[in-house]
């Protein structure tokens, strides 16, 4: 496997409404693996991945973040996202009146305009959503609809994935990508992430249980406690986790 | 502005009018914020001495089609009527309101529908009456295509166009009425808009009225549209405000028998230093009528919108459904959205509700539209576009819709 970095996080700091929620965090994840973190609530894991989208209000402190060699903290929120660099959010938020399909038009236009690319053949694009779509089980009556206003937790991680699958970042980060899944909803998508696996892409599965694992199997699992990494292993790890909890790592760490 | 500038081809009737008209501006003048109807909307800029009327020889270049899509159009130049290509229609008869008011027919409806010592502007629009349209559809005609009323500005003179426009629709008629206001001209022509359209909407007649006003950003424009709804009639109008220093649209509906139903909706996105006030006055006069009011604005810069709806119950009605919304976007620290809703209700057997909402534009919906790639103002303008489009799902004409689009 190639050994390139694609992500480098040094000593971050991050804070919240003034509260510091991640305290001294180092990770490296290089191209084409696949990374757990997996944590109690509250432990800062979704801060962790908006302090990495950069969301207002998510303030970086001290500490470095460096994506394809380049200094993340200085793009903002849609430069990184056009870096490659892309969230299925754990809530993704209701938007009326615009549809799947309009949306995801316009991030694509404006992810190629800012690659010096043209825009993008209507009907190939068409074509693109309608399988993807198709392999996610998803209707094409919800590429039309108003973007999950109304659709269930397991129509909103299938479109967060259809996104994900359209729009195909280097680096995907998976906030709690299984909540609101029933088993088998969480297997195609599960599927379908997998599908968009190779060697130059990466993903950062955040997640509580070790369920979502056994479909997307990472290559490291990390233990998230008090805003820092505390332990760092292989698959293995999160089986542990499954049978012991994470007590024993807060207390340390308390 | 004086009267000896109008047409010279007066007659007693029109005389009559006018000087009933001139009486009752002379004493109400133009409205204060002490008058409730205007609380919100000043006219401190507005100074009436400034203004003239289009010469009747201004040469006309606009007979070409402006809207896209396929209309019975007819088209005004400064104010006046230049290009009619109605007239020779069978089922709608389209008249210049001068010539129509000879008649008596048409005199049974010419201010019939209002009180003007309570309408300033429309006493201001009938001390100068001469420009207008009367327009009747006969009986059981639906029209294949809309009618079009397009007011084209190319001058850049100082010019009053007052309009007095009024439509009849027979028992069972049906039909879209387009009016379209922009100007060609230089964009900082200072024109004053003064229109009042009456309707007369029979048993089991529509009328879908669909009015864009995109003025020039010095212009001013008041509109008065009243509307009378008979038996199982229909008045369902929708006013998109763009343009304009000051833009009124005040609707009054007067639903006046059972089953009479009307929708008045609307927009206004404005910016720079513009005041857009829609203004609405539901009078249910009946039992069993319905009314739905749903008006948005999208307000930057230092603009300001102001929405005042009125919805009235008469005494001894029942089974009455009146509702009204208000949705207000802030686009800047600077924008003002002033908003009355009012509610006066005489009846027991009734179902009302008004609410208004202001904001700002949702961050988590940016945060997630820039998360994907789409840059800041892109995501602005997608997640503006929505929240106006939810309007048009009650439009039932494609080509319409997209032209209300288009702006």
């Amino acid at each position: 496997m190639d050994k390139t970095p694609l992500l480098e996080i040094e000593d971050l700091c991050a804070q919240v409404d003034n509260k510091e929620i991640i305290k001294n965090f180092n990770l490296t994840i290089n191209k084409g693996e696949i990374h757990a973190i997996m944590g109690p609530n509250g432990a800062g894991k979704s801060t962790l991945s908006y302090v990495l989208c950069g969301k207002d209000g998510y303030e970086v402190t001290s500490g470095n973040i460096r994506f394809k060699g380049q200094n993340l903290l200085d793009m903002n929120v849609e430069q990184r996202a056009r870096a490659g660099l892309f969230l299925i959010m754990q809530h993704p938020v209701e938007i009326p009146g615009v549809s799947a399909t309009t949306f995801l038009k316009h991030a694509v236009n404006d992810i190629r305009k800012a690659n010096n690319l043209p825009e993008i053949e209507t009907m190939d694009f068409i074509k693109d959503i309608k399988n993807i779509s198709r392999n996610l089980n998803l209707d094409n009556d919800m590429l039309k609809r108003s973007l999950n206003v109304s659709f269930s937790g397991g129509e909103k991680k299938r479109m967060e994935a259809l996104q994900m699958s359209v729009l195909k970042p280097c680096l995907s980060i998976l906030d709690e990508a299984d909540s609101g899944l029933d088993i088998d909803a969480l297997k195609t998508v599960a599927k379908q992430i997998n599908s968009l696996k190779d060697e130059h892409k990466s993903m950062l599965v955040i997640t509580h249980f070790q369920r979502l694992l056994n479909y997307i199997e990472p290559d490291f699992v990390h233990i998230f406690a008090n805003g820092r990494i505390v332990k760092s292993g292989d698959k293995n790890l999160a089986i542990e986790l499954e049978q012991n909890g994470y007590s024993q790592y807060i207390k340390e760490n308390a | 502005m004086s009267i000896s500038e109008q047409h010279t081809v007066l007659n007693p009737i029109l005389e009559t009018l006018r000087q009933k008209g001139n009486s009752s501006f002379a004493k109400q003048g133009l409205p204060t914020s002490k008058n409730e109807s205007f609380k919100y909307t000043k006219f401190r800029e507005l100074n009436l001495d400034n203004f003239v009327f289009a010469k009747q020889e201004h040469k006309c270049c606009c007979n070409e089609h402006k809207l896209g899509f396929d209309a019975y159009e007819i088209v005004f130049c400064n104010g006046k009527l230049c290009h009619n290509h109605c007239s020779g229609l069978d089922k709608i008869e389209v008249l210049p309101l001068i010539d129509a008011i000879k008649d008596k027919t048409s005199q049974k409806y010419l201010n019939k529908s209002f009180d003007m010592d309570n309408f300033p502007f429309a006493a201001l629009n009938n001390a100068y009456l001469e420009q207008g349209l009367f327009i009747r559809v006969a009986k059981d005609y639906v029209s294949d295509k809309p009618l079009a009323l397009v007011y084209h500005l190319v001058a850049n003179e100082k010019y009053f166009c007052n309009i007095h426009n009024v439509v009849v629709l027979e028992n069972n008629a049906q039909l879209d009425l387009v009016e379209y206001y922009y100007h060609a001209g230089d964009i900082k022509a200072e024109y004053f808009n003064n229109v009042v359209n009456e309707f007369f909407i029979s048993k089991n007649a529509t009328l879908n009225h669909y009015k864009v006003q995109n003025d020039a950003f010095k212009a001013f424009h008041i509109a008065l549209n009243v509307a009378n709804v008979k038996q199982n009639g229909r008045y369902d109008s929708f006013c998109l405000q763009k343009g304009a220093l000051l833009a009124r649209n005040e609707t009054v509906v007067k639903l006046l028998e059972e089953k009479a139903q009307t929708e008045v909706n609307g927009a206004y996105v404005i910016n720079g230093w513009a005041t857009a006030d829609t203004s609405t006055y539901i009078e249910h006069l009946h039992s069993e009528t319905y009314s739905n009011q749903l008006v948005k604005g999208v307000v930057g810069d230092y603009a300001k919108g102001v929405f005042q709806g009125k919805i009235y119950i008469a005494p001894d009605t029942a089974k009455i459904n009146g509702y009204q919304l208000h949705k207000a976007l802030l686009l800047s620290d600077d924008a003002v959205v002033n908003v009355k809703p009012e509610l006066e209700i005489f009846a027991d057997d009734v179902k009302c509700s008004h609410g208004s909402t202001c904001g700002e534009i949702d961050k988590e919906q940016m945060f997630y539209l820039r998360s994907r790639g789409i840059s800041e103002q892109n995501a602005k303008q997608i997640l503006i576009t929505a929240f106006i489009n939810e309007l048009f799902n009650k439009i039932s004409n494609p080509n319409i819709i997209s032209w209300l689009k288009s702006f």
